[in-house]
């Protein structure tokens, strides 16, 4: 058993003075492993959905808050809440879980366009967010500021009002909170004329406004459930860590018995390996979760 | 100790392979850019480090077919394994 590990972590004749694990073809096999991690995970997703699950807590209230924060930055004037706004954006929410899709437009073609006016809102600008998998407001909020179309739309003058869908369900088999801010301006707010539609955001031609704003009074908070699930991302980030952890000190040790004894040998540098393994493994445990679209 | 020994050899090469390694970090965590960028900035340290590597064993005298393999195998398990993870 000794005389086994020896083999794979210390370099000697047997393995021509290069620790068996650091050969390309062991390296090779050790992404083999994580890409077969990554597809039990998304098996698990698929068989047993709810078993894997990203928690939050985001709620509307913080998502509007920090949303008329970043305005303010900007000069701009804070958007109101509108409850059929959220109502149209806690559908769209609804709908990507039901029909398990993560896009501006449905499989069947709907766009958001389509569920404002479900709600029979009517607007000359409209515009809409999404995001997933984040677990606080104020990384949520960083991701859609780094994100030039979704700032633009944070921060668009025309919009006047504001809903937001924060809903817990499971997409993909993974238990997730997904984030749909819907931005509007009725048609009687209306003074400039309306741009021209952007990837993120549409117009209509004027109609009658129908959709008075009223303060925030009610807003449905869905994130605040306790998770009992595991984070796919956690699971990620410990695979990743062991397999980096491994290589890393494989590659200390065989740089100590090469000088310990002397060997000369035809093999790249192990101080550059280790140092590109430690920006990447910093990079890996450092990152949050969450996407944006 | 063949860690000194061997930056002693070369500093200003592994000076060049360190300052590439702290302009991405600066890059990825401080400036402010999407999660697209972070990935360019991750294809680009490890494209920096594997041709960081051809000109340093190059220079060495040592520069094989293994040598450069086992650079590109190392590139690409910290691409994939990131990538895979985060993105």
């Amino acid at each position: 058993m000794k005389h086994n590990l020896s083999y794979y972590f210390i370099p000697q004749e047997k393995n021509n003075f290069r620790a068996q694990l650091l050969k390309n073809s062991f390296l090779v096999i050790l992404v083999g492993l994580y890409l077969v991690n990554q597809s039990i995970i998304k098996f698990i997703g698929t068989v047993k959905p709810g078993v894997l699950g990203y928690s939050s807590e985001i709620t509307a209230e913080k998502v509007l808050a920090q949303t008329n924060i970043q305005r303010q930055n900007n000069g701009l004037p804070a958007l109101k809440y509108n409850p059929t706004l959220s109502k149209s954006a806690i559908n769209k929410a609804n709908d990507m879980f039901a029909h398990n899709y993560w896009a501006h437009t449905s499989p069947s073609g709907a766009t958001p366009w389509d569920f404002f006016k479900a709600v029979d809102y009517r607007y000359s600008v409209a515009g809409e967010n999404l995001a997933r998998d984040f677990y606080d407001t104020e990384s949520l909020m960083k991701g859609w500021m780094d994100s030039p179309t979704h700032k633009a739309n944070i921060i668009n003058s025309k919009y006047q009002e504001i809903g937001i869908g924060v809903v817990n369900g499971t997409l993909g088999g993974i238990k997730t909170t997904l984030v749909v801010q819907h931005f509007g301006t009725p048609i009687a707010g209306v003074v400039n004329n309306p741009s021209k539609p952007k990837p993120t955001q549409t117009v209509t031609n004027p109609k009658e406004n129908i959709n008075k704003p009223v303060e925030l009074t009610n807003t449905k908070i869905l994130s605040e459930q306790k998770s009992n699930y595991i984070n796919p991302l956690t699971i990620n980030k410990i695979v990743g860590a062991i397999i980096f952890g491994l290589i890393i000190i494989v590659l200390f040790i065989d740089g100590y018995f090469t000088l310990k004894n002397g060997v000369n040998r035809l093999t790249g540098s192990n101080i550059s390996h280790i140092g590109f393994l430690l920006i990447i493994l910093i990079f890996m445990l450092y990152q949050k979760q969450g996407a944006i679209f | 100790m063949i860690i000194p020994k061997e930056i002693k050899q070369k500093p200003l090469e592994y000076l060049s392979l360190a300052i590439i390694f702290i302009i991405g970090l600066v890059i990825y965590f401080f400036a402010n850019i999407s999660s697209h960028t972070q990935r360019l900035v991750v294809y680009f340290m490890a494209a920096c480090y594997f041709f960081w590597s051809i000109i340093h064993h190059y220079r060495r005298g040592d520069l094989s077919v293994s040598v450069v393999v086992e650079y590109l195998v190392m590139a690409l398990l910290g691409i994939i394994l990131l990538t895979v993870t985060l993105f």
